[in-house]
C-alpha cells in the first residue's frame, strides 16, 4: 500500500511538471504586454523586459523559469496584479476563501446528494421520487452562473434575505458563512443533483439484486439492508464522479467568485490571464492542476476504504 | 481411427460416387421466424420511443431547432435591425397583453412628479398609474407605471414578444438566431471532439504498449489543466469568433471520448472474432473501424448527446466572461451576458435567454438519459 | 474489520483536513492578520465584535471598481493607489475645501505652511526679453510629524523619498511625475537618465526641518502645491523601503502588502482583504486630525455594477457613480449631481492601413467624421452624455484666471458654430450623411479606386466597454446605409492587452479604434488636450501627423503666459485639427454621481481639480 502511494505520488509529480512546462509554453505564446502605461519610455521597458528574459526565445525563457523553480522553488514575481510580490504570497492570500467556497460546496453537496438519491430510490415511482428527479434534472442542466444571477437578483435585491456580497472582514465566522450561502448554493446545486442521480440509479439496481434479497431473508429490515449493503455498493461509482464534480466546481467558481466578490483564486485567475501576468497565471494553473490531481489520488486511495474487496496497488 | 500420417488406402480413394445414397430426401431447416428480426438499434429505438420522457425531450429539442431555423425569419424583424428609439422595450405579446401579462408596461422609478405633464417626455397616454409618491430632498417624486411603447413613441401595432435590447433590436429574433449559433457551435465542436477522440482512443487502445503509455500520458497532462482555463487561454490566443470558439473547445474536449474508446478497444481487441479476422488477413485499419469500433457506437452516441449541453454551457460561460463571438452575431451566451449588464433595470433581458438555455440543457440531458437506457445492451428486449 | 474501516475513513478525512489546514497555516505565515500599528490605535473599536456598531461611530463606506495592485506609489501606474494614499499617508500639502463650500485651498500637511519663493535666477530668451530661468522655493517641515510606527519625519525622509523616486537604477514607472508634471524640477530628468549627480538636482535639504526645491521657470503656487499632492510624490518610509530592496538595488518589495508599508496620514491602514475591502481607522494624533470627521472608512472592491447599485440602494454604500445602463433610473433623482469631465470619447483612425486603399486620404477621414450620428449615440449607447464634434473638452480652461471654460468663450463657440454649419438639418455636431458620402467619393477618386470597391473597416476595441460595443454595432448598421454599401464595419474585440499594445506593429489589424485618453492639464491650458497627437509624443495612438498642426501647437505653447492670445491660437489649432480630421471626436463625457442621504459632502458643487472632497465629509443622521 505504502509503495503504491509513493508510486502514485511520483507519477503525480511528473504529471505536474509536464503541466507546468505545457502551461508555461501556452501562456508565452500569447500576445501580452507587461507595461500598461504608454508613457513608460521604451528604454525603460527594454531594461525591465531583459530583466525578466522576455526578449529571449521561449525555450530559453522556459529554461530560466525551470531553473528558478528547481533550484529555489521560485515561481517568479507578479508583474501586473500585485507588481513585485512573490507569486506564492499572492496565491497564499487567495487560498482560504477559495478552498472554503469550493470544499464547502463539495462537502455540502455529498450528504445532500446522498439523501436525495436514497429517498428517491426508496420512494421509487412516487410523487417524492418524481419531484426529486425533476429537481435533479433542473439542477444538472441550468448553468451555475444563471442560478447565481437569479439568486442574487431575487434573494438579495427583491427580497433582501442574504447580503449581496461576501463579507470577508467580519470577525464572526457565522456572518461570513451566512454571506457565503448563495455562492455555495450556486456551486453546490449541480453536484447535489449529479450525486443524487447516480445514487438513485445505482441503488435501484442494487435493491433488486439477489444479495439484497438474501440479506432480507436473513432478517434485516429493509432500511438496514439498504444502508448496510446496497448503499455501500453504490458508493464506488459515485466516488468516481467526485473528481469531475470538484473540477466542475472549480471551473464554476471562476465566475461565481467575481459575482459575489469572494476574494479567491478564481477571479484572480481570470484577471491574471486577461492582464497578462505570466508568472502568476502559471502558478495559478499549477495550483488548479495540483488540486485536481490530489483529488484523483485521494479518490483512488479511498476505493479500498469504501469497498474492501478492491485492493489498491495489486498487480493484474 | 485413421492414421493421418499414412496415405489413405487406394481402394478408399477409388470408391465410385454411385455407391453413396442420401439417407434423407427432404431438406432440413429450422422452423421459420414468424416475426421480423429486430436488430440492436431497432430494439433500442423501440425502447426509446416507449419512454415518455425521452420522446418529450426529443420533441422539445426538435421544436427548438425548428424555431431557431424558422422564428428569426417570421418575426418581421432582422436580428441586426436596430431602432434606437425603441431600445429596452419590455415584452408585449398579443392576447396575453389583455390579461395583464407581457403588456409592454414598465414602472419608471424616481421621476419628478411635475414632469409628468410634460408631453415631450411623457407622450399622451403613456402614463398609466402612479405607483408610489414620495419626497426626496424636498422634491415631489413618483414611481410611475407607463406604457413603454407609447413612452418611446413606437407605433401601437408593434409587438416585441420578448422585448428589445440596448439598440432596439427584437430580442425574440435575436434569441432564436442566437440559439441557432449556439447549437451550431455545440454540434460542430462535439462532432470534432468525437472524431479526434475516436481516432486517438482507437490508436491508443488498438496498439497498446508503449504507444498507449505515451498517448495516455499526453492526454492526462492536457487533462491536468482545467478545461475552462485552457479554453479561455485559447480564446485569447485565437481572438473572438465562431471558429476560434470551436477550436478552443476542442483543445481538451476530446479526452473523455478517447478514454471511452480506449477502454472499449481493450475490451474487444482480444475477442475471438477479432483474432479470426486478423488470421484471415484483415488489415489494421479495417479491424479498427469495421470490426471493433461498431461495438462502441452505443456509448459513443450517449456521450456525444451528453457533450452537447456541455458545449452549449461552455459557449455561454465564455461569452459571460467576455470571450464570446464577435458582434453583431448573437448567441445565447452573448444575450445572457448582455442581459446581465441590465439585470436590475430590465430583468426580462436575462430571463428569456436563461429560460431557453435551461430548457435546452434539460431536454438534451433527459434525451441523453433515455438514449443511454435504450442503448444499454443489458436491458435489451425489456419492455 | 469494522475498526479498520473506521480507521481508514478517519485517515481519508485526515488527508482532506490536513490539506485544508495546510492552506490555512500557509496563509497565516505569509500575512499576519493585523498590522503593527494596532498597538497605537486608540481603543475606539468595539471590544466585542459580535455586537453591531451602535456607538455612534461614523463609518464612511465607498468603493473601488478594482483593487489597488500595490502600495508603492513610485512604481504603480494604477490610479487606485490614490485612495489608500490620501487617507493613510501625508505629503507636503493637502487640498482642503473652503468653509463656504465653494472652493478649495492648500494647507500645510507635512510642511508647516505654504512654500515661499526665496530666490529666482533670470536670463534672456532668444528675443532678448528677460525671463525667469529658475525659482527656488523654501518650506519648513512639521517637527511633530511622525510615521504611524513612531519614527520621526524630517527633511532627510523627503530627500530620500524623492531621490529614490527618480533613482536611475530603480527605474520607477512614476519617476516623471516628480521631475516633470505640473512643475519641472531642475535636473530631475537628467538625474533619472544618469546624466548628472544628485547634488545637481533641485531638491535640497537646508537643515533638518527646512527644504528647498528649485523649479524651471516660475510656476504658480497652485501648480507647485498640486504637483506635490499627486499620489506618486508622497514620502516613503526609508527603513521599510530599504528592507525590501534587492541586492543590486533594481527593485524593492516596498508596498507589496500591508507589512511592507508604513503610512503617516490621518488614518491608519487597519486591515486589507484583497479584492474585498480596505479599512482605515482614524489617527487622532495626526496634526490635521480636526479636518477629518469619519472614524472609520471602508473601501469595498466591487467589480460588478449591479452589486454596487444593490449595495447603494440598500444603504451599504455612501456614493455611487452610475454607468450608462444605471443612469436611466437616477436621471430625475435630485440626489444626483453631474459635471463634465476632461474626456472626449473619440475614434482614432488608422491612416497607414495598406489593406484599406483609401486610408491615406483626408477625405476618407472627413467622410467618417460626418457619418457619425453623435446626438443619437450620446443619448442611447452612452446614456445621457453630450454629443461632441469638437475635441477641446468642456472642462478645458476652467482653472484659468477667468474660470470660464474654453468652450464658452467666443473662440470655442466659433468652432462649435462652424461644426453646426456643416451638419445636416436637426443636427449640430457634424453629422451629415450626404456630405459624408460626397467626401467618400472624393476619397475614392483621389486614390483611384472604383466605386464598386467595397471596403470593410475593422473597428477594434477592448471587449469590456459596453458603450463602445453598442456604438460599434450602431455604426456597423449605419455605415453601409450612409455609404451605399461602399464602407462596412467589422468588429474585432480584444482583451488581455492594452490598446497601445494591440496597435503596435499591427498596422493592418485596425482602421477605427475608440479611445478616451484625456489630459487633466487641459483644465489650465486648453490646447494641451492635443498633446497625444503630436509626433513628438512617443506612444501616440494614431499615425497621421500634420506639420501645420504641430506648428500651431508650438505657437499655443509659447503663449502660455498670455491666456487670451493662447486661446485665440487654440481656436486656430482646433480648426486645423478638424480640417485634417486627425481623429474623430464623438462624445463629451459627463460624470454622474449619487450620494447617500446620510453623507454630507463638504462642497456645494463639483470643483474642478478638487472634486467633491468626500474624504472631508461627514456622516449625519443614520
Amino acid at each position: 500500500m505504502f509503495k503504491y502511494i509513493l508510486e502514485r505520488f511520483g507519477a503525480m509529480l511528473l504529471t505536474l511538471f509536464l503541466v507546468m512546462v505545457l502551461s508555461f509554453m501556452i501562456i508565452r505564446l500569447m500576445p501580452m504586454n507587461i507595461f500598461e502605461n504608454p508613457e513608460t519610455p521604451p528604454e525603460v521597458q527594454k531594461k525591465l523586459e531583459d530583466e525578466l528574459h522576455l526578449n529571449d526565445p521561449i525555450p530559453v525563457q522556459l529554461f530560466y523559469f525551470l531553473k528558478n523553480v528547481i533550484t529555489d522553488l521560485n515561481f517568479g514575481t507578479s508583474v501586473k496584479i500585485r507588481p513585485g510580490a512573490d507569486v506564492f504570497s499572492v496565491i497564499a492570500d487567495r487560498i482560504p476563501p477559495t478552498v472554503m467556497l469550493n470544499l464547502l460546496s463539495l462537502f455540502i453537496s455529498i450528504p445532500l446528494g446522498l439523501i436525495c438519491g436514497t429517498v428517491a430510490a426508496l420512494k421509487r415511482n412516487t410523487w417524492v421520487d418524481n419531484l426529486i428527479s425533476f429537481l435533479i434534472v433542473i439542477f444538472i442542466s441550468v448553468p451555475s452562473f444563471v442560478f447565481a444571477s437569479l439568486m442574487q437578483y431575487s434573494l438579495t435585491y427583491i427580497w433582501p434575505i442574504f447580503p449581496t456580497l461576501y463579507d470577508a472582514t467580519s470577525p464572526q465566522l457565522s456572518i461570513r458563512l451566512w454571506s457565503m450561502v448563495l455562492p455555495i448554493l450556486a456551486l453546490a446545486l449541480g453536484p447535489i443533483a449529479t450525486i443524487g442521480r447516480y445514487l438513485r440509479g445505482e441503488l435501484i439496481e442494487n435493491l433488486s439484486s439477489e444479495y439484497l434479497l438474501l440479506a432480507r431473508t436473513k432478517g434485516l429490515t429493509r432500511a438496514q439492508a439498504t444502508v448496510r449493503h446496497a448503499f455501500r455498493n453504490s458508493l464506488i461509482p459515485i466516488s468516481n464522479t467526485l473528481i469531475s464534480l470538484l473540477t466542475g466546481i472549480m471551473g464554476g467558481s471562476l465566475v461565481i467568485e467575481k459575482m459575489f466578490a469572494v476574494p479567491g483564486m478564481g477571479g484572480q485567475l481570470v484577471d491574471a490571464i486577461k492582464a497578462g501576468d505570466h508568472f502568476l497565471t502559471v502558478a495559478l494553473l499549477l495550483f488548479y492542476s495540483a488540486t485536481s490531481l490530489v483529488t484523483i489520488l485521494i479518490v483512488d486511495l479511498s476505493y479500498g476504504i469504501i469497498d474492501p474487496r478492491i485492493r489498491v496497488g495489486g498487480t493484474k | 481411427m485413421i492414421d493421418l500420417k499414412k496415405p489413405l488406402p487406394q481402394e478408399l480413394i477409388d470408391l465410385p460416387e454411385s455407391d453413396f445414397q442420401m439417407v434423407q430426401s427432404e431438406e432440413i431447416h429450422d422452423e421459420k421466424f414468424q416475426t421480423k428480426p429486430i436488430g440492436f438499434f431497432k430494439d433500442a429505438m423501440i425502447r426509446l420511443s416507449k419512454s415518455a420522457v425521452a420522446v418529450t425531450s426529443f420533441t422539445i429539442i426538435v421544436l427548438i431547432i425548428l424555431s431557431s431555423l424558422i422564428v428569426p425569419n417570421i418575426t418581421g424583424y432582422g436580428y441586426r435591425q436596430q431602432n434606437i428609439a425603441a431600445k429596452d422595450l419590455p415584452p408585449r405579446i398579443p392576447l396575453l397583453e389583455d390579461i395583464g401579462i407581457a403588456d409592454g408596461t414598465r414602472v419608471l422609478k424616481n421621476r419628478k412628479k411635475e414632469a409628468l405633464s410634460d408631453t415631450s417626455r411623457y407622450p399622451e397616454g403613456s402614463v398609466l398609474e402612479i405607483v408610489r409618491e414620495f419626497e426626496a430632498k424636498g422634491v415631489a417624486m413618483v414611481d410611475v407605471k407607463v406604457d413603454a411603447y407609447v413612452y418611446a413613441g413606437v407605433p401601437t401595432d408593434e409587438y416585441h414578444w420578448f422585448g428589445t435590447d440596448y439598440l432596439g433590436r427584437d430580442l425574440c429574433t435575436r434569441l432564436f438566431k442566437g440559439a441557432r449559433v449556439s447549437l451550431i457551435i455545440a454540434f460542430v465542436s462535439v462532432v470534432t471532439n468525437v472524431i479526434i477522440g475516436v481516432i486517438y482512443g482507437a490508436i491508443s487502445g488498438y496498439y497498446g504498449g508503449k504507444v498507449d503509455i505515451v498517448m495516455t500520458h499526453f492526454a492526462e497532462v492536457l487533462d491536468g489543466l482545467p478545461y475552462v482555463v485552457v479554453t479561455i487561454l485559447f480564446m485569447l490566443l485565437l481572438g473572438a469568433g465562431i471558429t476560434s470558439l470551436i477550436l478552443a473547445m476542442c483543445v481538451t474536449g476530446w479526452i473523455g471520448t478517447s478514454r471511452l474508446i480506449r477502454a472499449q478497444f481493450f475490451r474487444f481487441k482480444e475477442r475471438e472474432y477479432v483474432l479470426a479476422a486478423r488470421t484471415l488477413g484483415v488489415g489494421d485499419i479495417a479491424l479498427i473501424f469495421r470490426h471493433i469500433l461498431p461495438n462502441c457506437v452505443g456509448p459513443l452516441i450517449t456521450r456525444a448527446m451528453i457533450a452537447i449541453p456541455g458545449a452549449i454551457f461552455s459557449e455561454s460561460f465564455l461569452a459571460y466572461i467576455g470571450l464570446g463571438i464577435a458582434p453583431p452575431e448573437p448567441s445565447i451566451g452573448i444575450l445572457l451576458s448582455d442581459g446581465q449588464n441590465v439585470l436590475l433595470q430590465y430583468p426580462y433581458q436575462t430571463f428569456f435567454p436563461a429560460v431557453l438555455i435551461s430548457v435546452l440543457m434539460i431536454a438534451f440531458n433527459m434525451f441523453a438519459n433515455g438514449l443511454r437506457d435504450a442503448l444499454d445492451p443489458t436491458k435489451r428486449g425489456e419492455e | 474489520m469494522k475498526k479498520s474501516r473506521l480507521f481508514a475513513l478517519l485517515l481519508a478525512a485526515a488527508l482532506v483536513l490536513s490539506m485544508l489546514a495546510g492552506c490555512g497555516n500557509n496563509n497565516n505565515t505569509t500575512t499576519p492578520p493585523a498590522d503593527d500599528q494596532s498597538n497605537t490605535t486608540p481603543d475606539n473599536t468595539p471590544t466585542t465584535p459580535d455586537e453591531p456598531v451602535t456607538t455612534g461611530e461614523k463609518v464612511y463606506r465607498t468603493y473601488l471598481a478594482s483593487e489597488c495592485s500595490m502600495l508603492n506609489a513610485h512604481d504603480n501606474v494604477d490610479t487606485n493607489v490614490s485612495t489608500p494614499y490620501s487617507y493613510t499617508n501625508s505629503t507636503l500639502w493637502r487640498a482642503v475645501p473652503n468653509d463656504d463650500g465653494k472652493g478649495y485651498h492648500y494647507v500645510g500637511d507635512l510642511a508647516t505652511d505654504l512654500p515661499v519663493i526665496v530666490d529666482q535666477t533670470k536670463g534672456t530668451d532668444e528675443e532678448g526679453n528677460e525671463v525667469v530661468e529658475t525659482t527656488t522655493w523654501e518650506f519648513k517641515i512639521r517637527e511633530e510629524a511622525k510615521w504611524h510606527n513612531g519614527d520621526p519625519i524630517n527633511a532627510d525622509t523627503l530627500v530620500y523619498s524623492y531621490k529614490m523616486q527618480i533613482d536611475p537604477v530603480l527605474v520607477n514607472k512614476m519617476a516623471n511625475f516628480l521631475y516633470d508634471y505640473s512643475i519641472t524640477i531642475v535636473n530631475g530628468e537628467a538625474y533619472f537618465n544618469g546624466e548628472c549627480d544628485w547634488e545637481d538636482v533641485g531638491i535640497k535639504k537646508i537643515d533638518d526641518y527646512t527644504m528647498q526645491i528649485i523649479t524651471v521657470g516660475e510656476p504658480t503656487l497652485n501648480d507647485f502645491c498640486s504637483h506635490f499632492t499627486d499620489r506618486s510624490c508622497y514620502p516613503v518610509h526609508e527603513a521599510t523601503y530599504e528592507a525590501g530592496m534587492n541586492a543590486d538595488r533594481t527593485e524593492t518589495t516596498f508596498g507589496t502588502d500591508l507589512d511592507s508599508y508604513v503610512g503617516c496620514g490621518p488614518y491608519f491602514f487597519d486591515s486589507w482583504t484583497r479584492d474585498s475591502v480596505q479599512v482605515y481607522k482614524k489617527n487622532p494624533d495626526h496634526w490635521l486630525a480636526d479636518l477629518f470627521n469619519y472614524d472609520t472608512v471602508e473601501v469595498y472592491i466591487i467589480p460588478e455594477m449591479n452589486a454596487r447599485v444593490q449595495m447603494f440602494e440598500s444603504g451599504k454604500l455612501d456614493d455611487l457613480i452610475p454607468d450608462s445602463n444605471t443612469i436611466e433610473t437616477y436621471i430625475d433623482d435630485p440626489r444626483m449631481v453631474s459635471y463634465a469631465s476632461t474626456t472626449i470619447e473619440h475614434i482614432d483612425i488608422n491612416c497607414l492601413n495598406t489593406n484599406n486603399p483609401i486610408s491615406t486620404s483626408v477625405n476618407y477621414r472627413k467622410a467618417i467624421y460626418h457619418a457619425i450620428d453623435r446626438e443619437t449615440l450620446a443619448a442611447s449607447a452612452f446614456g445621457y452624455m453630450e454629443p461632441a464634434g469638437h475635441y477641446v473638452n468642456g472642462m478645458a480652461g476652467i482653472l484659468s484666471e477667468s474660470g470660464i471654460p474654453y468652450r464658452e468663450t467666443k473662440y470655442g463657440k466659433a468652432t462649435t458654430d462652424l461644426i453646426a454649419s456643416w451638419s445636416a438639418e436637426g443636427h449640430t455636431t457634424g453629422y451629415n450623411p450626404e456630405l459624408a458620402l460626397e467626401y467618400l467619393k472624393k476619397a475614392y477618386d483621389e486614390c483611384n479606386v472604383s466605386y464598386d470597391t467595397k471596403i470593410e473597416l475593422i473597428m477594434a476595441f477592448d471587449a469590456s466597454s459596453s458603450s463602445w460595443k453598442a456604438c460599434g454595432e450602431f455604426l456597423q448598421q449605419e455605415f453601409p446605409k450612409i455609404f451605399n454599401d461602399m464602407l462596412s464595419i467589422k468588429i474585432v474585440n480584444y482583451s488581455g492587452i492594452s490598446t497601445t499594445e494591440f496597435k503596435k506593429g499591427n498596422e493592418t489589424g485596425w482602421d477605427l479604434s475608440p479611445n478616451d485618453w484625456s489630459r487633466g492639464v487641459s483644465r489650465n491650458y486648453p490646447h494641451t488636450c492635443f498633446y497625444y497627437y503630436l509626433s513628438t509624443y512617443s506612444s501616440h495612438p494614431n499615425n497621421y501627423f500634420s506639420p501645420a498642426f504641430e506648428e500651431q501647437y508650438a505657437v499655443c505653447e509659447s503663449l502660455r503666459n498670455d491666456y487670451e492670445a493662447m486661446i485665440a491660437a487654440t481656436q486656430v489649432l482646433e480648426e486645423l485639427y478638424l480640417a485634417e480630421v486627425i481623429q474623430c471626436p464623438v462624445i463629451q463625457d459627463v460624470n454622474y454621481q449619487m450620494f447617500s442621504d446620510r453623507l454630507e459632502v463638504p462642497v456645494d458643487n463639483y470643483i474642478p481639480g478638487f472634486g467633491w472632497g468626500t474624504m472631508y465629509g461627514d456622516i449625519i443622521g443614520e
